[in-house]
This record gives structure tokens, sequence and C-alpha cells, in this order.
């Protein structure tokens, strides 16, 4: 058996408790081991290293319907990059570019947040033609025809559970999302707004109602992540009060508040935008069961993209340059692709951007929020380490703020905040958290037996920015695929699934419903562990759901 | 060729020949021998049946015309692409995984990849590259939409399901469907014949097409400028303004020889995202079928461009004039074209001033004879695959029906480009 060792490395590892501490890490059959059992063939010099768990992104739009869209749309910005093999632009990249520049920073897990069960079969396409990278996706529930119709009908909630957990084995998904709860499927009726405790037109359910039953099935089968939500109201000024409410309505069980920036905006002012960052991360610090990644926004020219077609389309006008598409997909759901150029001299970009800064820095719990552009619709996630950098480096971030073109210093309190992020904060926030809400024990750690994905930075490097976006090696399932900045060899990630268990009775009924109403039959809506290998391109893996009860 | 003795009953069985990719298909397998159990067109189930022909298990591979064996077409080819200056892969009929492989192969030979139809599918694509663009899909279609207008002139034809199965159906959950209007407008050529509906909820409307802008600014002026009479200028408006959810179909392939095409398509697309200011409108544009959505989609994905990407050594680019594959043919700017080819029946039209290769299914046409043939089974019927549906959304998985006795156009590429 061989063995690769990284000596005398300056290791993060939080699961373990470990920070800053030097020491040796093993490898063995791609797994991490604690002492050699066999001959050591490769030892990488980890002196003035230092050595993390590899990065996990648990929120990426990498693959799907409309990521697809967005790359054919402003096919104009492909073609800019230098010395490139894959020309693609960072906010629209293609898979491959997306693989490789997510394994050059070090990441080796990422999820696609927003399948469409009736998409999925594209979005794992895409996700298995990208290299490298383990992923996953979040199966997208909560304005689907079929779901509304259970719950205006009173339906029992193991109803729901079964369904729920039927759509995450036929997706082959790791999670459940969902997006603007009853607002996509609102703007169907002509809708065009939907608040937390307004009834739909035509099933007369709020928001509040699905967001609860929905939390309550994920909790309920043991689904390890939480009900991942797109909260109402994206993007509207004064929407921290609907967020708020939204955190709410799960009643105390997990839900984790997806890209929080674009739902903390406040009302107050001349301009009628503020920041809510306070009574945002206020409910981020008090209440246990919930986490939120961010959604940073920082300024560039990038493509909105998102199932919230309620809101993509009213927000069309902004679109840069001057074209858009929204989609009202299969009484599943919708999308809507707007590009957009973030930029500092907009007074809502540049406070956007203070307001994303401000909710990382004033979250107490790096266990509890997780760093994110919300890729692309923040930023590309080619962005992080300077994202790391704005967090790590109160100066870097002040001297930007005092740059900026308009002056927004009267109303962010980001100057007042001394906070700097820790290297150990950063490895939680990136490494350990996003692995134990994912319920990925084989991830995020460099505990024996642990999948050996390593990532190894230069620490004699002082900018914490290029060090972040140049680790000196990437070690995927114990190969080293990346070497000063080189791909030394292409490896191929597995797709990470739950499979919790439902009372098959559930698919009787939906066979029904399939046959009358829609127009696929239900046995070529699932997708099988054999067709996700042999014609779909990926190996599964299948992460544990332990069912639990509400007393 | 091992035989299976006894039936097998298929059911749920995708239909990959047509975009719609109808997917409640019988069908009993004997004898390695298809046979289509549910009542479907004939034009529809005659797709599988004539796979039972010998000829399509029987047709080897040849050079310039002769039948040979198939390692030594393999051979030839080979040769013939280390001798290329420039392949081209044509994809003329494909799933998502040919496409793939496709894409590798040019890469390898640093040769440009098209297909045939691109300069139709470009200018669908192109109306979200100039513009807003509210569009939506089948069951959206069949569920919520009380006003359906689809602008054809033998679309049923092309679609031979699509009033049957998508339109005029007797199920929606969102709306009454007896109280659905379809209004199918063109010049009326068969689309009667074709639908074989004679559904009441059907008005056929004859309209030369070419003037759908011109019908567009009458419906927003609410004036009648065309010439529809007047009578049903104002059902049809009528219907419009009460719809709760409007659906407007076509095919641009329809338009394609129009010099007003580019003009029409932006138009319907305008005047669906002006009428969602106030109430829910969106378009459908009917894909071609010959995989072209699986083919510009997978390239998408994998490239960032539908179609028209060149390889030179360590990079790729795309050029949507200079790559565009019928274009170099038809210029004599190519030595050699590889047509890739698994699944459509339409006849080939191949060029005597380069060297040809097709790799397609049985019986593939062709207007003259290619320098090498070598026949591939076709995904869906001998081999499993993956394909995208008409509206862009929905991809459907392929089955393996019976025993192939051809490799697949995925093996055969890798055969011949090592």
């Amino acid at each position: 058996m061989s063995t690769l060792c990284l000596k005398n490395g300056r290791v993060f590892d939080p699961i373990n408790k470990i920070f800053n501490k030097k020491k040796d890490i093993y490898i063995e059959d791609g797994k991490i081991t604690e002492v050699s059992n066999g001959k050591i063939s490769e030892t990488i010099d980890c002196n003035n290293k230092i050595v993390m768990p590899g990065a996990i992104d648990l929120h990426t739009h990498i693959g799907g319907g409309k990521v697809n869209i967005a790359r054919l749309m402003l096919q104009e910005f492909h073609n800019n990059s230098d010395n490139d093999y894959d020309l693609t632009a960072d906010f629209v990249p293609s898979t491959l570019k997306t693989g490789l520049q997510y394994i050059k920073m070090g990441y080796t897990s990422c999820f696609e947040p927003a399948v469409l069960p009736i998409n999925a079969r594209q979005s794992h396409a895409e996700m298995a033609d990208t290299p490298f990278i383990d992923k996953g996706g979040y199966a997208l529930l909560g304005n689907d025809d079929f779901l509304l119709d259970l719950i205006s009908r009173g339906a029992h909630q193991s109803e729901i559970n079964d369904y729920v957990a039927f759509i995450l084995k036929a997706t082959q998904c790791i999670g459940i999302k969902v997006v603007n709860p009853g607002g996509i499927n609102a703007f169907k009726f002509n809708q065009r707004a939907l608040n937390v405790d307004e009834n739909s037109v035509r099933y007369k359910i709020t928001p509040r109602k699905i967001v609860r039953v929905l939390a309550r099935a994920v909790y309920e089968l043991g689904v390890p992540h939480p009900l991942h939500v797109h909260c109402s109201n994206l993007g509207v000024p004064g929407n921290f009060k609907s967020t708020i409410e939204t955190i709410k309505a799960a009643e105390g069980l997990p839900v984790h508040i997806t890209h929080i920036q674009f739902h903390s905006y406040g009302n107050n002012g001349d301009r009628n935008f503020s920041s809510a960052s306070a009574e945002i991360t206020e409910y981020i610090n008090k209440i246990p069961n919930l986490t939120c990644d961010v959604g940073q926004v920082l300024f560039g020219q990038t493509a909105t993209m998102s199932g919230d077609s309620m809101k993509q389309h009213a927000n069309h006008s902004h679109a840069h340059p001057d074209k858009w598409l929204c989609m009202d997909i299969e009484c599943e759901a919708g999308c809507g692709v707007v590009p957009f150029k973030y930029t500092d001299q907009s007074f809502v970009n540049a406070l956007q951007w203070a307001i994303g800064l401000e909710t990382f820095l004033l979250t107490e719990d790096p266990d509890k929020i997780f760093l994110t552009t919300d890729h692309p619709n923040g930023a590309p996630f080619t962005s992080y380490p300077h994202l790391i950098k704005l967090l790590m480096d109160k100066t870097f971030r002040d001297n930007l703020l005092d740059q900026m073109s308009v002056d927004i210093s009267k109303h962010t309190i980001l100057k007042d905040i001394k906070r700097e992020y820790t290297l150990s904060e950063i490895a939680t926030m990136t490494r350990s958290a996003p692995a134990k809400i994912l319920g990925l024990k084989n991830k995020g750690s460099l505990s024996k037996d642990a999948d050996a994905d390593i990532t190894v930075y230069d620490s004699s490097i002082k900018d914490i920015e290029e060090m972040f976006a140049n680790p000196t090696h990437v070690i995927k399932d114990g190969i080293v695929v990346v070497k000063d900045g080189e791909i030394k060899k292409y490896t191929w990630g597995k797709t990470q699934v739950v499979k919790p268990e439902y009372d098959t009775a559930i698919e009787k009924k939906l066979k029904k419903y399939f046959d009358k109403y829609h127009t696929i039959a239900l046995p070529n809506y699932k997708i099988s562990n054999d067709e996700m290998s042999e014609v779909i391109g990926s190996d599964i893996n299948e992460v544990e759901c332990i069912r639990k009860r509400i007393s | 060729m091992p035989k299976i003795s006894g039936s097998l009953s298929h059911k749920n069985v995708v239909c990959p020949f047509c975009s719609l990719h109808c997917d409640d298909l019988e069908i009993n397998v004997y004898d390695n021998k298809l046979s289509v159990k549910n009542n479907i067109p004939k034009s529809c189930a005659s797709k599988f049946e004539q796979l039972n022909l010998p000829i399509y298990r029987e047709m080897p591979a040849t050079i310039k015309g002769k039948p040979c064996e198939t390692k030594k077409a393999y051979q030839y080819s080979r040769q013939l692409i280390k001798e290329s200056k420039e392949t081209i892969f044509l994809n003329s009929s494909v799933d998502v995984n040919i496409t793939r492989e496709a894409l590798s192969a040019a890469s390898k030979v640093n040769g440009i990849i098209d297909h045939v139809n691109s300069s139709i599918f470009l200018k669908n694509i192109s109306i979200y590259q100039r513009r807003g663009y509210m569009a939506t899909s089948l069951t959206e279609i069949k569920n919520k939409s009380d006003t359906i207008i689809v602008f054809s002139n033998n679309l049923f034809k092309t679609y031979p399901r699509l009033m049957e199965k998508f339109l005029a159906t007797n199920d929606s959950f969102s709306i009454n469907p007896k109280n659905k209007k379809i209004y199918v407008i063109g010049k009326q050529i068969s689309n009667k014949k074709d639908c074989g509906s004679k559904d009441k909820r059907i008005t056929y409307i004859d309209f030369n097409n070419k003037n759908i802008s011109e019908l567009l600014t009458s419906f927003a002026n609410k004036k009648n400028t065309t010439s529809i009479s007047n009578k049903i200028f104002n059902k049809l408006l009528t219907s419009i303004e009460n719809s709760k959810y409007l659906s407007i179909l076509w095919a641009t392939s329809e338009f394609y020889s129009y010099k007003e095409c580019d003009e029409i398509i932006y138009n319907i697309s305008a005047y669906v995202v002006s009428l969602n200011k106030t109430m829910r409108a969106a378009c459908l544009s009917l894909a071609g079928n010959d995989g072209d959505v699986s083919f510009s989609q997978t390239l998408g994905w994998m490239s960032g461009f539908p179609s028209r990407i060149k390889f030179t050594g360590n990079f790729f680019e795309y050029d949507k004039d200079s790559h565009n594959a019928s274009q170099l043919i038809n210029l004599g700017n190519s030595d050699l074209v590889i047509y890739l080819n698994s699944l459509s029946e339409k006849k080939l039209i191949l060029n005597k001033k380069n060297k040809n290769i097709v790799i397609g299914r049985p019986c593939t046409k062709y207007n003259i004879e290619p320098d090498i043939f070598i026949p591939c089974g076709i995904p869906g019927v001998d081999f499993k695959g993956h394909i995208f549906r008409t509206d862009n959304v929905v991809s459907l998985p392929l089955s393996s029906l019976r025993l192939s006795h051809n490799k697949s156009l995925q093996q055969v590429l890798r055969e011949i480009i090592k």
C-alpha cells in the first residue's frame, strides 16, 4: 500500500478542533489515515504551508437549464480571457472551466442549489461534465402544482413527507430548496407579489404554510441539510421583515436561509433603501437551528439567474446588457435570467456590497454562516479569495469603502465593525460547517477515514487573497490534482445524494397525476442509479438520513 | 449475435424520432423485432417497425459503396482523418452522449463541430440574445393555457402528436379544457388532415405567415389590416384579451425560407413580452427533430457556445460565420466531413469536393455515395441515451429495446479517433 505524506504543515481542521497545529497527514487509498501502514511513496514538504480540508461551496449555480441559458445568452462575454484553454466568461463558465477554476482554488465539493425535478437529468449531466469536484443538488419544491394541491387540500404531513422523499430519490438530490414559496406558481396566475401571509389566488395558501410543511418534511425524513429557503420578496426594499417572518414560519425547525444579503434590505432613508443586516443577524445569532449563506455582491458584470421568475420578471428592466429571459416550467417552477452589472457608482449596489459584509461580520458563529456569492448572482465564485480578504483585513475593506464612487458611509456600520475573520473561522465557514450541514461525514475534515480532499496553501504569501487564490497543492480523493497551479491529473467526483425511505403508495397517486396532467410518464421522471452512472456519467454516494419525529 | 427467446414488453418507451419525444409507447420485442402496441399515428409507429427489415440488421460498412469489413472501414477512416487538414464533424441527428463524444473527437483532431440545423436553431437562440423573452413549456400549455395560437403551415406533419397529446387535451387542472381556444394560423395545406382532429376547440385560419408582423400590429392596435376576415380577427382578439394564459407556438424552420424570418420571431417575442405587462402569455418555439436541442444544449454547457466550434491546438473558438460547416463544404473549403446521423431518415446532402465519412443508422440516405459508411445503432432502440424535448427544459431517458447488431455512434467514433 502506498502512502502520501503531507509533512510539517500548519493544520486547520475545525471538526477535530485543530487550529494552526503542526501535524503530518497521511493518505492511503484516497482516505486519510492516522499513521502510515505502508511505505511512504511521496512526501510533500508542508513547512511554511497551511493545510486544510478541501473547501465546500454549498450554494453555487453550476448546472441546469438556467445556467445554460445564461451561457448561450451572454456569448459576447466569452473569448475575453487570456491564456486560457476555455474562454468562457467567469460568471457563466463552461462545465470544464467550472471544475478547473474550483479545483485550482482548493474547492473539492460544490452544490447546485436549484435543480428543477423535471430538469434534474440536465443538471446532473452538466455536473457530471464538471471535472474534479464532488457535487450534488437541491431539488426545487414549493411551487409545484402537485404539492400546492396537496397542501391546499389539507393532506396529512406524512403524505407530504412521502412526496418529498420521492422527489429526492427520483431526482438524485441531496436536499430540498424552496424559492419564493408559492410565488413562482402565483406568477403563472398573474400575481406579481406574494407576501409571507398572503394567500395565493389559485391555491389559497400562504408562503408561511409552505415553508412550515416543507421544513417539517425535511426534518422528519432525517435529511441532513435543512430546508434551503430563498425567501419571498427577493431584492425588494424592506424585505427584511418578510425574511424574519419566513424564519419564524419554520417554528424552530432547522432552516437554511440562502443568499440572505438579497433579503436583508430596509426601506429607510431618502432613497428608500437601507441596510437591515443588524436586524437579520440578531435572528441568526439567537436562533439555534438557523443557518444562512450570504450571496455577497462584488462589483463587475455578472448574470443573475434564479428560479424566482416572479421577481426576475419584475427586475428585468435592470438588465445589463438589455436582454433577459423568463420561463414557466412544467407546472413545477420557473426561471429567470437577467444579466447585471454591479457598480460602485450605484448607491444600491454599493450598499448591497456593504450589507453582505455586515452580515458576515455581525454573525458571531462561523458555523452558522457560509461564504457564497450565490454564484453568479452576486459575483462569480472566482472572487472568493477577494471576499476572504475583505473579511480578514479591516484596513483593506475600509480603504475600499473610502474609494467608493458613491459615499455610503452614513448608511453602513461597516467601519465601526472591528472584527477580522481568522484563518480558523475561514476554515470553519468553508470546510467543516458546510460538511456538517450537508451531512457529509467524510468531508470537510482531516479525521481518520475521511475522504482525502485537501488543500495546501503557501503561508509565506503575505497577501491573503493571493494565497487563497493559488494553493500549492490540491488533493482530491488522495490524488494530487493541482500542483503549483498546474493540473496534474483529471479526476471526476461523485454525486452526493440522499434517499430517505417513504411509503411508495404516494407513487400511485403520482402516477394518476402524471397520466392525467403531465406530459411525460412517471417512470421517465425518475433517474435511476444505473442511469446516473451509465448514461449521465456520474457515480453516486448516498448520504445517510435518520428519521425524526416532531414531539 | 445471440438471440433472445420469448417476448419482451417495454412500457413508457420514449420515441427518439421527433422532438416531442412522446414517452407513452408500448413496444413488444420478439426475436429482436419491434412492434408498437398502442394506437399512435402510423407515421410514428412505422419509424420503429421499419427497423425490423433484414436490411437494418445486415447492412455492412462500405468503402466507396462497396461492402467491406467494419475493421477496414475503421482503418480507412483513421487514414482519412490523419491526412485531413481540418476535419468537420457535422451532426445531423444526435443525443446528448453522442454530442459529448463528437466534441471530444473534434478536440482530438483539431476539427470543427457543427449541426446541420444550426442556421435555424441559432435564430431561436438569438431571440434571447437580443431582447427579452417569455417562454413556456408543454405541460404548462396543457394545464394552464386557455388560448393557444399555433403559427403553422404544416407543423403537424413534423410533430404528428402535438395537437392530440399537448394542445387539444381533455385534462387540465387549472382551466376547463372544454373552453380551450386553439387557433392554427397559416397556409392550411395539411394541418387539418395531419392533426387528425375534428375538435371544435380548434379554428384553422388561412393566412400567409410572412405577414405575422402585420397581424401582431393589428392585435396591438386592435384594428385589422390583414387578410383575415374581421369576424375571425375579432374572435381571435377577444380570445387573446380574455385569456388568462396565452401561448404562442411556432417552428422557426417553417419561417426559415422567408426573408422576414428574423423579424417575425422578434416581433412575436416582443408582442408576448408586451402582453406580460398586464396579463400572462408565453412563447414556445418548437425545435427541429434532429437532436437540435440536445446538440446545442450539450455544446452550450461544454463550451459556452451552441455550435460552430473549431479546435486549434490548446484552444477552441466559436465563429458562427467562419465555422459554418455547410458554408465551408459548399465553398470547397473542407477536405473531410464526418456526418453523424444516428436517428434521422432525411437524406444527407454530401459534397463530392471533399471526402465524406458517414457514421449513420442503417439505411441512412445520401445524395452521393460516401467514401466510407459505417452503420451504427440507434439511441432509444439499440442503445441507452439521453435526449432533450422540443421545449428545451425536459430531457428524457432513451432505452435500449433490443440487442444491437451495430456499435453505438460513440463507440464508432472512439474506434476511428485513436
